[in-house]
């Protein structure tokens, strides 16, 4: 990793010891952690894709070109209130999803809670979907395995669950 | 906003000395000096750990590094790790000081690198997200996130979209599991500085000495000439020689009226008297808008309308009511006038109060009440909750039938109750039928007080629905019930809908024929069963197509109304069909 290389500035086409590959545009190299920062795309918009990578998994790399800064530093500001906020905003919100995906569970049983939860209010108990609090839908998530609940919520709940097994059949693999 | 641009030093000479001599260098580096400590106070509010240390030339770049790990802050990233694995979640911080670890809050994992390929996505099964990810700095091989913000553009339009979207629904907010779940509430105090309105505490002391006239001021500051004459909205005062006295008596009634006794909470509160000591009277008693018997829990929002359904009901039915409910009354006086005596004096006080204030109440006005009537009715309450709660479908319901039709005039509705109702409109019924309970006690009750709450009149039944949701540990008894007298000519009981229930299995090739069957009483509607797909022959129930259809789908629906009431009465058997003659496999009902 000669310095030469890692001008900022430089588009390079990087190939990682993981085995991912891609193209993007120095922003900054620190030698201290050997960190190499790009952005991915062309846009010196305000946003932008980064990628920060460690130099020693690089498996390889070419220079495409070399270019300006992509960073203006004139436009650089540092907002830590409104950051702190998206912090607190995002951690809340993944909260709120994590209600929202099961541990432990296939993503066609996900795939099945998601469409129940468009219409029905549902919501995790371990592995089993729980539809309006009483009717339950246990592994592996079959019209069979739907119990509780008064007649007309199971029926209700089973209705939708081979709907929507239809559906990903229809849909195929490709979920 | 806490806006502080970062000061990088021109760029391009990433540290490399190509383009710059070493002067500059110089310079740069003491530039760095100051910005890295400016950068260490800042960064380590954000939660990164110290930085800028500034060593040499490559301050330059770690500055970036650091200046865009911390755009990174809150921002969704994707990890990947030395085994594989790529992990997903908020960036939290960095160690900026040593040798960039991070840290993710949230993180789950979406790829499993120990796994040799990839497992089928049926199979992959969902991790519980960790709440702090620490990724040391070893197993970092990179980060990735997408549409970061970076320069100041992204900043300006980022909070007004963040604020956008955090549209805080408050059950996020009361889900949260950061937030406790009862808050304390405070009464609100104005803030020591809030000397906006000074004025407000006075301007309603003297209303005829306000010093501002309201007209005057429009006059002034929009030109616009009044044509207010107050005696267009109110009785002429007639000022003469006897004003004064006038004035006087005037006063005098005033006073005898804010000075009179009340048990009502919010007149008492607002003629300034203050017995909030004296009872556990807690914010919702004194404040809410919701009418309720003392001692009778929260039933909500029909007890508004209830009372007005109430008096409405009375005036339908009110007569017809009087004879069974004094006869009731008559006998349970004593059970409820021994609760009386139970009953804290609120309760009484309160009930008291009810006559009191009858007058005022245009559904108090119907009724003839005495002072016991507010706990007859509670009783009665409580018993039909009691009622309720046991089995409203029971066999208690069944005496009462009778009793029921005579006095009602809907005696679909009620037989409804015995059903075990599964349609729509049974379940509203439900709702009411838990204030339906014994017929008596609560037709009697609800002639007689209006002041109590909770009817069910919207949904057409008895006025006897109207105690039913207020539960109270009184007698349920109403001393001043109606009394009971047979009707021999009533309608017998036929119950409209039958519960909607599966079907059985049936064999396959099981057909109905067109058959001609014999005109029987109750069926006003032509019995033909057409030759259709195959149906369940042997059994004769037919749903109700308007009734949610629940059944499987071998069920054939002969859109020809609620036959299956009939057949219900029928019994099975009569359904006659042609061959071939099935082995009867359903159930008996």
């Amino acid at each position: 990793m000669e310095g030469e290389e890692f001008a900022v500035g430089c588009f390079l086409s990087i190939k990682t010891t993981l085995g991912d590959e891609f193209e993007g545009q120095i922003i900054s190299f620190d030698r201290l952690s050997n960190i190499l920062v790009l952005q991915e795309g062309l846009e010196s918009g305000p946003r932008r894709n980064i990628r920060l990578l460690k130099a020693n998994h690089i498996k390889e790399f070419s220079l495409l070109r070399q270019d300006e800064d992509p960073l203006d530093v004139k436009k650089c500001f540092l907002d830590l209130t409104s950051l702190q906020a998206r912090e607190d905003s995002a951690i809340r919100q993944a909260e709120a999803d994590s209600e929202r995906f099961g541990v432990g569970v296939t993503s066609e049983a996900q795939t099945l809670f998601d469409a129940l939860s468009k219409t029905l209010p549902v919501r995790w108990d371990k592995t089993v979907i729980v539809v309006m609090n009483e009717v339950r839908v246990s592994s592996p998530y079959l019209p069979e395995s739907v119990s509780g609940g008064t007649p007309a919520a199971n029926e209700r709940v089973r209705k939708v669950l081979e709907f929507e097994r239809k559906r990903m059949q229809t849909r195929g693999t490709s979920q | 906003m806490n806006m502080q641009q970062v000061v990088f030093p021109k760029s391009s000479a990433n540290g490399f000395g190509r383009q710059r001599g070493d002067r500059e260098v110089g310079a740069r580096l003491e530039n760095k000096m100051q910005l890295g400590k400016s950068n260490q106070g800042r960064i380590q509010t954000t939660g990164a750990l110290a930085a800028g240390k500034t060593v040499g030339n490559e301050s330059f770049s770690r500055d970036r590094l650091v200046y865009l790990t911390t755009c990174l802050i809150g921002h969704p990233v994707e990890v990947h790790v030395k085994s594989g694995s790529i992990y997903t979640g908020i960036f939290h911080a960095t160690d900026a000081e040593n040798d960039f670890g991070i840290i993710l809050k949230m993180a789950r994992l979406i790829k499993d690198g120990t796994l040799c390929g990839y497992k089928s996505t049926t199979e992959f099964v969902s991790k519980a997200p960790s709440k702090i990810l620490i990724i040391p700095d070893k197993e970092l091989v990179q980060i990735i996130a997408k549409d970061v913000a970076v320069t100041r553009d992204g900043f300006a339009s980022d909070p007004q979209n963040e604020k956008y979207q955090e549209i805080l629904i408050d059950s996020a907010i009361s889900q949260s599991r950061h937030v406790e779940v009862e808050r304390e509430l405070e009464p609100w105090v104005p803030d020591e500085d809030d000397l906006q309105c000074p004025e407000l505490e006075n301007i309603f002391d003297g209303p005829w000495n306000r010093n501002w006239d309201q007209f005057e001021t429009n006059q002034k500051l929009f030109g616009v000439k009044s044509t207010f004459n107050e005696e267009l909205y109110t009785t002429k005062l007639e000022r003469g020689p006897q004003t004064r006295e006038l004035e006087k008596e005037a006063m005098r009634i005033a006073r005898e009226i804010e000075g009179e006794d009340t048990q009502d909470l919010h007149l008492a509160e607002e003629r300034g008297v203050d017995l909030h000591d004296d009872f556990d009277i807690d914010e919702e008693m004194r404040y809410s808008s919701v009418y309720r018997v003392r001692g009778v829990d929260d039933s909500g929002y029909e007890e508004d309308e209830d009372i007005l359904l109430d008096s409405h009901n009375i005036e339908t039915f009110g007569d017809s009511y009087d004879s069974l409910s004094r006869s009731a009354d008559g006998v349970r006086m004593p059970s409820s006038s021994s609760l009386v005596d139970d009953a804290p004096s609120s309760q009484a006080a309160i009930s008291e109060d009810l006559n009191c204030s009858r007058p005022n109440d245009q559904a108090r006005q119907l009724a003839s009440e005495l002072p016991s009537k507010s706990f007859s009715v509670s009783a009665s309450e409580s018993r039909i909750r009691d009622k309720l709660l046991g089995e409203h479908g029971g066999s208690s319901d069944g005496n009462e039938f009778p009793e029921k039709q005579s006095v009602s005039e809907k005696p679909s509705s009620s037989g409804k109750l015995s059903e075990g109702p599964a349609s729509s409109k049974a379940t509203d019924e439900m709702h009411s039928a838990s204030s339906h309970g014994p017929p008596d006690s609560s037709t009697s009750s609800n002639s007689d007080c209006v002041g109590t709450v909770s009817a069910s009149g919207g949904f057409g039944l008895s006025p006897s629905s109207s105690m039913g949701s207020l539960s109270s540990e009184k007698s349920t008894l109403n001393p001043h019930a109606k009394e009971f007298k047979l009707n021999p000519n009533a309608k017998s009981f036929t119950p409209s809908q039958t519960p909607v229930r599966p079907l059985s299995p049936v064999s396959d090739g099981s057909f109905y024929y067109q058959t001609q069957m014999s005109p029987l009483p109750h069926m006003h509607m032509p019995v033909s069963f057409g030759i259709g797909p195959s149906f369940p022959g042997h059994q004769p129930v037919i749903f109700n197509p308007q009734v949610a259809p629940i059944q499987s789908p071998q069920a054939y629906f002969h859109p020809n109304g609620p036959q299956y009431g009939q057949q219900m009465v029928l019994g099975q058997r009569q359904v006659v069909y042609c061959q071939p003659e099935m082995q009867y496999k359903g159930r008996d009902y």
